[in-house]
């Protein structure tokens, strides 16, 4: 089987834009979380995300991107940028064997509510584009579109989890010689007034900090009250190793594994043994042992029960290596990314294998003792990371871990 | 501005180029307009002039001056109805 390699890498996140801003916010802890505008939150209810500055649509040249969904824009931009990044030029039959492996949870969330308010509030009429605007593989299609991609094209919807198996279906289907490159990531917008009202009625969502909203989202600390919505959209170029050594590609790590497994449990409520079991088959999956993984990107939403589940999680996957391994959750800065979060947070692991700096996690601010291992607390730490992990969990019990490898060549 | 003129400009303005280079006359596909932008300029039509284009009032795949035809047709069927 071939060995699958990172070449290039997008982001576009509440806290940068470009690979370098995103890491450098992470390592500096500073957050991209803030009140939402009052149209998202006319009763004063103290909301807050962590939204994408300004419209993304400006960055897209040409013309169709003013009639684009937001998450689709997000996905453009993301794609776009890592696949200069890899410095990628494909010709026509290197282009049907490049693969599109994306992710979102709710796919064209912006469009769909913008046509239910047409429909039911304004004048009732609904726009012809609506359907190709909303549809959960609109940002696949139009990645693949926009670069001339292909070969194999899939569209995962595993919520949370989204963008991290779109990865992780890439990274087999190029080990197993379907294709020799893919574009691959995820994408969400979801941060409209109904999908807000949705998550508040849930009970999901975090308090605002009283003293400072941008600390709202608080993960493994005792005094964490729920997940920040997020948007933005990241991307990876994954290749056959043996092809972007021959092309003279900057290798930036080796994807080394993937782990797939469901909870079977419940909508909600977070399983620790199905999420052990995926961090258990990313381990297999790349051969190593669980005393060889330096640094976890942990899913850490920030809600009460999932982060003391998944610390029992990582007990059970890593048994007696748990207590020595780094451990952040970076939604306390860039919020959670939904269907995105996945991709976003594995850029972030290779970023700490490629910078030797270990992101912390912000805002613990109360030891938890349900929480008790390494979270590398409220400041960065240097560390040479040889593998690191990220871990992602979606609701419906689905759960996808990668992980990533320095490369040696 | 009479229609045509109007739409020409909401067709720039919608699918990108100069409006003085848009070629009126020619079938709107030749123009990078699919089916299905079509449908959506003429919805973005009816906002704008307020009038409903059935699509059985032009061609299947019309120019736009078939479309201000249409457009202009409508405009003065309104103009006729006793309000």
């Amino acid at each position: 089987m071939s060995r699958v390699v990172i070449t290039g890498m997008g982001v576009v996140t509440p806290v940068g834009r470009t690979v370098r801003d995103f890491f450098d916010a992470l390592v500096a802890a500073r957050s991209g979380v803030r009140p939402v505008p009052t149209a998202l939150d006319p009763e004063g209810r103290r909301l807050v995300a962590a939204l994408v500055d300004g419209d993304p649509a400006t960055q897209l040249s040409g013309q169709p991107g003013a009639r684009l969904d937001r998450g689709t824009q997000l996905a453009l931009v993301a794609a776009r940028n890592a696949t200069t990044d890899a410095g990628l030029a494909l010709d026509e039959e290197e282009c049907e064997r490049a693969g599109v492996y994306w992710g979102t949870g709710f796919g064209g969330a912006t469009s769909i509510e913008e046509s239910y308010r047409k429909l039911f509030a304004l004048d009732g009429r609904v726009r012809p584009t609506a359907v190709v605007l909303g549809m959960s593989n609109a940002a696949a299609a139009h990645v693949s579109i926009e670069l001339g991609l292909r070969g194999p094209i899939l569209n995962v919807a595993t919520a949370c989890s989204s963008s991290a198996s779109a990865i992780g279906e890439a990274f087999r289907a190029i080990r197993a010689g379907d294709a020799d490159v893919a574009v691959a990531g995820g994408s969400e917008a979801l941060v409209t007034l109904g999908n807000l009202r949705a998550w508040d009625a849930m009970q999901a969502l975090a308090h605002a900090d009283p003293r400072d909203p941008s600390r709202s989202c608080k993960p493994f600390s005792a005094n964490r009250t729920g997940v920040v919505l997020g948007e933005g959209a990241a991307a990876v170029v994954l290749e056959r190793e043996s092809r972007a050594r021959k092309r003279g590609a900057t290798i930036l790590a080796e994807l080394a594994g993937y782990g797939n497994a469901g909870d079977a449990r419940g909508m909600s409520q977070p399983d620790p043994d199905g999420q052990a079991r995926a961090m258990r088959a990313a381990l297999r999956d790349a051969r190593i042992d669980a005393g060889d993984v330096d640094y976890l990107n942990a899913h850490g939403t920030g809600t009460l029960v999932g982060d003391e589940a998944e610390t029992t999680a990582i007990r059970r996957a890593f048994g007696s290596d748990a207590q020595r391994l780094a451990i952040s959750s970076t939604k306390a800065l860039h919020g959670h990314l939904m269907g995105a979060t996945g991709a976003a947070e594995l850029v972030a692991s290779v970023c700490t294998l490629r910078r030797g700096v270990l992101p912390p996690t912000a805002h613990l601010e109360c030891v938890d003792p349900a929480c008790d291992l390494d979270y590398v607390p409220n400041v960065a730490r240097d560390a040479r990371v040889e593998i690191a992990m990220s871990s992602s969990f979606g609701f419906g019990g689905m759960n996808a871990v990668l992980v990533a490898r320095r490369y040696h060549g | 501005m009479d229609t045509l003129h109007t739409i020409r400009s909401l067709a720039a303005a919608q699918f990108g180029g100069d409006a003085d280079a848009i070629d009126v006359d020619v079938p709107v596909n030749q123009l990078g307009i699919d089916s299905l932008g079509l449908l959506e300029f003429l919805f973005e039509l009816e906002d704008k002039f307020a009038v409903s284009i059935p699509p059985q009032s032009m061609p299947d795949v019309p120019t736009l001056r078939d479309v201000a035809a249409a457009v202009d047709m409508m405009l003065a069927a309104r103009a006729q109805q006793p309000t």
